[in-house]
């Protein structure tokens, strides 16, 4: 039996007692299955079964067992490897046996620029922004779309940036560093290639997403963590301090995503994935439900939100992006775990259902990231982190609707790998499974 | 996420939740919206990290049931692996002049009865069960072990510590086999000039013995880090049969 639970396996008999086991079970493979098997490896700790004097008993017999060569145990032994300072380095340089990877583009956000009718795709695994005509159509068994521009390259700086967006009145183009670039980089409308930025923002680590209120001039931008919403002039750059900073208890902010403002009612709508904690404060962290806060756009420093959208009814499932309709107020949110877009009504709060979800096989959602309402076109455009595609639907959409178009940045059916930065990796052993965090 | 470690005796697959200050354990076939079986959290476990880097790493020792946490200040916690809720650690090691935060890479040793810390180009070899002020019994860093740092690193039963090295920025980043028993200035025994071979240069490393591989997380880092291919997400495998 496994020794979950059973305090014995801390003692270091018992760990020696376990290796034993393992040892005792693969000494029996031929020299062949053990040179397949490379080196030893602990697989399994299992209870010894009652063996009286019989069992091997590892305080004392690991230090006087005879060698068995080649053997699991020996290899086990605290046995230095021998003194390798004077063998000098050799380098190794086969190539690599296997490389996971992806070579499509991975669709974190999206903006429409209806005034120039083109969008704008945010590719977080290519470090690079593509822009194609608003009407682009990739029907079934055409090949990849292809964009009228991408930008992209180290002049550019786009890096893991998780937000694009386009100032309807210039044209300028807004993108969001959110991890190695810690900033917010600004491309004139034509920018094309590895292009120079207009300016640059330094902002703070892990923002995440931003809006603008062209009314005020000013940019709304979200930091997962601390979380906070930092307010600048849409013209900052440098090392400009924000206008003025809605972070604090009060706020309810938790990992920090998506940001939305309603211009007509002065509503600022924040998402929060509900991983809580204080930096610091040791031992802080809680969880809590993902939820959607609403504060006036004046909100300044440690604000209440006027109401919170949150429960079970909501559906609500790491939240990424939102966009408002203007004529409505209708608040619309890529729910990405959800593999939804839910609608919410203007004066929605607690625990409400949703006025509208689009979801389904028929939509194409897969992982949508980023949404965005064309008010002028009466649409709803997703991006899609696990198909490479971007879908537009009309903007009354409910249930499981087909899109009237939609961007591809690979094959058809395409199902990507959805790294977001792969950082961290662990080997499953029994399964023989590589896993890989997003 | 930037640290997680599966435990194969137990079939387990132990997580940081780096913005909850929280170690969360997994079924080892967790599939889908699966709760974690057991959570380590509360404000006895004290888990703090920093508003820059957070909680990032955690690892696991199969063998002796612990789960070890870098934390600010510069420490290192342990828990029992079946510890739950808001449990206090059994074992705190101080960092000394380590300087350990949340992203510290932290590796154990069960075979050789060693706790590996990874600081700032440095590796810190201490006692499996070091505690409070302990010192390292060893410490490999310098021009000629060109140790760098990486999240996650292992060390083969045969005693092969497989890390990273070099000058990433200057493109030679590579994964290197040091000696447990190396102490001071010591070159690797092997590398792989990672870098040069793909373009890419490792965030963590993990080893399949069965297969005789290494295998490297690799992201970009930065705009001054940018591989050729314009890929930025990849996990690549090496066949390095030297040091199984």
């Amino acid at each position: 039996m496994g020794i979950a639970g059973n305090g014995r396996s801390r003692s270091g008999g018992n760990v020696l007692g376990c290796m034993a086991a393992l040892a005792l079970g693969v000494f029996g493979l031929s020299p062949v299955q053990r040179l397949w098997l490379g080196s030893p490896q602990l697989v399994s700790i299992q209870e010894i079964p009652e063996m009286g004097d019989s069992c091997f008993r590892p305080s004392q017999d690991f230090s006087v067992a005879p060698r068995q060569e080649p053997s699991l145990l020996a290899a086990f032994q605290t046995t230095p490897v021998y003194a390798q300072d004077n063998l000098g380095t050799e380098d190794v340089t086969r190539p690599p046996a296997r490389n996971i990877r992806d070579t499509a583009p991975t669709f974190s956000s999206v903006g429409v620029d209806a005034v120039r009718n083109e969008v704008y795709l945010q590719d977080s695994n290519r470090w690079s922004i593509r822009v194609f005509s608003r009407l682009d159509n990739a029907k079934p068994g055409e090949p990849p779309t292809e964009p009228r521009r991408v930008i992209s390259g180290p002049t550019s700086d786009v890096q893991f940036n998780s937000c694009v967006w386009v100032d309807p009145g210039s044209g300028d183009i807004y993108t969001v560093e959110n991890d190695t670039g810690d900033s917010i980089v600004v491309f004139a409308n034509r920018a094309t290639g590895d292009a120079e930025p207009l300016r640059k923002l330094k902002v703070t680590h892990r923002a995440q997403s931003m809006t603008i209120d062209d009314a005020t001039g000013e940019l709304f931008l979200s930091v997962q963590y601390p979380p906070q919403v930092a307010v600048y002039s849409k013209t900052a750059s440098g090392d400009a301090k924000p206008i003025r900073l809605i972070e604090g208890p009060k706020t309810r902010f938790s990992d920090v995503h998506g940001i939305a403002i309603d211009t007509k009612n002065k509503l600022l709508y924040v998402n929060n994935w509900g991983n809580v904690s204080d930096y610091k404060v040791a031992g802080s962290g809680h969880f809590e439900p993902p939820s959607i806060s609403v504060y006036p756009t004046t909100a300044d420093g440690d604000t209440a939100p006027l109401r919170v959208i949150q429960g079970a009814k909501t559906q609500l499932d790491w939240p990424g992006a939102m966009s408002v309709d203007p004529d409505t107020g209708d608040l619309y949110v890529a729910n990405d775990m959800g593999q939804s877009i839910l609608v919410f009504r203007r004066t929605d709060r607690g625990d409400v259902v949703p006025a509208r979800v689009v979801k389904g096989p028929r939509t194409h959602l897969s992982y949508p990231a980023g949404v965005f309402v064309d008010a002028r076109n009466k649409e709803l455009w997703a991006s899609n982190l696990g198909n490479s595609t971007a879908t537009v639907y009309p903007l009354t959409s409910d249930g499981d609707v087909a899109p009237l178009r939609m961007i591809r940045g690979a094959e058809e059916n395409k199902q990507s790998l959805k790294f977001g930065k792969t950082e961290a990796l662990a080997y499953d052993s029994k399964r023989e499974e590589i896993l890989v965090p997003n | 996420m930037h640290g997680f470690a599966y435990d194969a005796p137990h079939d387990e697959i132990v997580v940081m939740s780096p913005l909850a200050q929280a170690v969360l354990t997994f079924r080892g076939g967790a599939n889908g919206e699966e709760p974690p079986i057991r959570v380590i959290q509360g404000p006895h476990t004290q888990i703090q990290g920093t508003a820059y880097g957070a909680n990032a790493i955690v690892t696991v020792d199969p063998v002796n049931g612990e789960i070890y946490v870098p934390v600010v200040p510069n420490a290192i916690l342990v828990f029992d692996r079946n510890a739950s809720g808001d449990a206090t650690p059994k074992r705190v090691l101080n960092g000394g002049s380590i300087n350990i935060s949340g992203q510290t890479g932290v590796s154990v040793d069960p075979v050789h009865n060693l706790l590996l810390v990874n600081g700032r180009n440095a590796m810190y070899l201490f006692d499996r069960t070091a505690s409070g002020d302990a010192q390292p019994k060893a410490v490999i860093q310098g021009p000629r072990s060109q140790m760098g740092s990486v999240h996650e690193f292992q060390v083969t039963s045969k005693g092969w510590l497989i890390a990273a090295g070099g000058d990433f920025a200057g493109g030679t980043g590579f994964v290197g086999a040091w000696s447990i028993d190396d102490k001071g200035d010591v070159a690797p025994r092997w590398r792989i000039p990672v870098q040069q071979l793909t373009g890419y240069v490792p965030y963590s490393i993990v080893l399949d013995p069965v297969h005789q591989e290494m295998m490297m997380a690799a992201a970009g880092r930065s705009n001054r880090i940018r591989p050729p291919n314009g890929i930025m997400n990849t996990v690549i495998t090496f066949s390095w049969p030297e040091i199984f």
